[in-house]
């Protein structure tokens, strides 16, 4: 009797725990656009010129400022909340880590700059208070929202300006570009590699097939190495089979299948991959 | 034959890694980095203190005790070597802990005696100083949680099997993680007082 007590009591503490303890932290909303807004406080004008500004930015001088809106972060603090919202969202480039997090919580009255390792030079813990207090809150406590977020982003980028860091991505490096032309290479190895193997025959035809692909593997690539194994493949596929020896050369020198040709149009905002530690400064209205 | 040297020492490669050596070096490594950040993040604070302290004197040299209390601690801090070795002598951690928790108390004494002080709070200086601190403690805050997830994760090898017979053998032992610091203040019912007859002792949670 006792011992069945005791379990329950156990159970309940258990159950108890479990319900309070996981899954019952503030939501994080997908990044999609530079402003995201959950609690629907700017007009759509307002929400566009901010991020046609953003994004203006970005292209400009390569840093990832974002604006996040949510109506709370309880049960965390805001401190807590948005340092799991850039872990997830991984503003900034990776290993420059220059990203910036404007995030509001409108019901708790607080609010937050959130700076990337790499401007937390820039954009100091004194400086991040000072953007808050002087240019942010003034406003907000008049109701002026969308006029602070603009002022505080003005601040933001005024500062990010002032620090040298590389230029912006023209996403013309490495395997973004390569990825480009697969689909060129794909198409020509396959074309070629039928017609050769019917004009020369089946060894020569691979032979050849196999060459042209190393060539121009090694021309895009860069890397010998991968300019071999590219040839080899296709030399190997032409041999046994069908066209399909471009398809895997081609494959090589890509490293990922599946992402060829990904992110054009770049309609979509993604975290370049910033690292955060914490820097920045928090403020209430 | 010399086949048969090679055959071995791939199997050889293959059990080391396949027992979690590997990834033992590997979370080793991350735990001693992680450190490395929060003791980095500790070390900012306690540059801080210096010009925090000689601010808040300007404008409330009548509060000594509080502004000893910070120096003192400071200097505490200072002593304590935070080498890596650190790490796998759990006495010198707790050392290192009770002398940073030590500074946090008082700097938070410091920070609520400055709030009687309007001139001082009004201070471009203080403001400035003031945000440094909070950012470092926010940052000291995220270093530490990420370092008890290195040691939560490099624990967890060491002790499972079969990576703790690797562990065992090269002698990797369990590294010590940081506690909550106000543990005594957590397990204490919060109390309200509305300056009237105090209230029955809270006994009401069960």
């Amino acid at each position: 009797m006792n011992l069945l007590k005791l379990a329950g009591t156990w159970l309940f503490v258990l159950s108890a725990f479990l319900s309070s303890g996981a899954g019952a932290q503030a939501p994080i909303p997908a990044l999609t656009t530079h402003v995201t807004d959950v609690t629907g406080t700017l007009a759509d004008a307002q929400r566009a010129s901010l991020e046609q500004t953003l994004q203006a930015f970005e292209a400009k001088k390569g840093s990832q400022i974002s604006v996040l809106m949510v109506p709370t972060t309880a049960p965390e603090t805001i401190e807590q909340y948005s340092l799991r919202v850039v872990e997830q969202w991984k503003l900034g480039r990776k290993n420059i880590d220059d990203g910036v997090l404007l995030i509001i919580a409108k019901e708790d009255r607080t609010l937050r700059i959130e700076v990337g390792y790499g401007l937390e030079g820039a954009l100091t813990d004194a400086t991040s208070s000072r953007i808050i207090n002087e240019s942010i809150v003034p406003r907000f406590k008049q109701g002026d929202y969308y006029g602070g977020v603009a002022a505080g982003v003005d601040s933001i980028m005024r500062v990010v300006d002032g620090e040298p860091l590389p230029p912006p991505d023209q996403r013309a490096s490495g395997p973004a570009q390569l990825a480009h032309y697969l689909p060129v290479l794909f198409v020509l190895t396959l074309v070629a590699g039928g017609v050769l193997r019917v004009l020369l025959g089946r060894l020569p035809g691979a032979v050849v097939t196999g060459g042209a692909v190393a060539l121009v593997a090694w021309m895009l690539s860069g890397a010998l190495f991968i300019a071999a194994v590219a040839g080899v493949i296709a030399l190997a596929f032409t041999l046994l089979g069908s066209g399909l020896g471009a398809v895997a050369g081609a494959r090589v020198i890509g490293g990922q299948p599946g992402r060829f040709g990904g992110d054009s149009g770049r309609t979509i905002f993604r975290g370049g991959g910033g690292g955060f530690g914490g820097g920045g400064a928090s403020g209430r209205w | 034959m010399r086949i048969l040297c090679l055959g071995l020492l791939a199997v050889i490669v293959m059990a080391v890694s396949g027992c979690g050596y590997n990834a033992i070096q590997r979370q080793d490594e991350q735990v001693k980095a992680d450190w490395s950040e929060v003791v980095n993040q500790y070390q900012r604070r306690a540059d801080l203190v210096p010009n925090l302290v000689n601010t808040v004197k300007g404008f409330a040299s009548q509060e000594r005790s509080v502004l000893i209390g910070v120096t003192e601690a400071r200097a505490r801090v200072g002593s304590v070597q935070a080498t890596p070795e650190l790490l796998n002598d759990p006495q010198a951690f707790a050392r290192f802990e009770s002398a940073q928790a030590q500074l946090s108390s008082s700097l938070s004494k410091l920070l609520v005696v400055s709030e009687a002080y309007p001139q001082l709070k009004s201070d471009a200086n203080f403001r400035d100083l003031q945000a440094q601190l909070e950012g470092t403690e926010n940052r000291i805050a995220v270093a530490r949680n990420r370092y008890i997830k290195a040691v939560q994760d490099y624990n967890t090898t060491v002790r499972s099997f079969p990576s703790n017979l690797t562990a065992s053998v090269f002698g990797y032992k369990e590294k010590p993680n940081f506690s909550v610091t106000n543990e005594a203040e957590i397990a204490r019912p919060p109390q309200v007082d509305f300056n009237t007859a105090p209230a029955p002792a809270s006994g009401a949670a069960n």
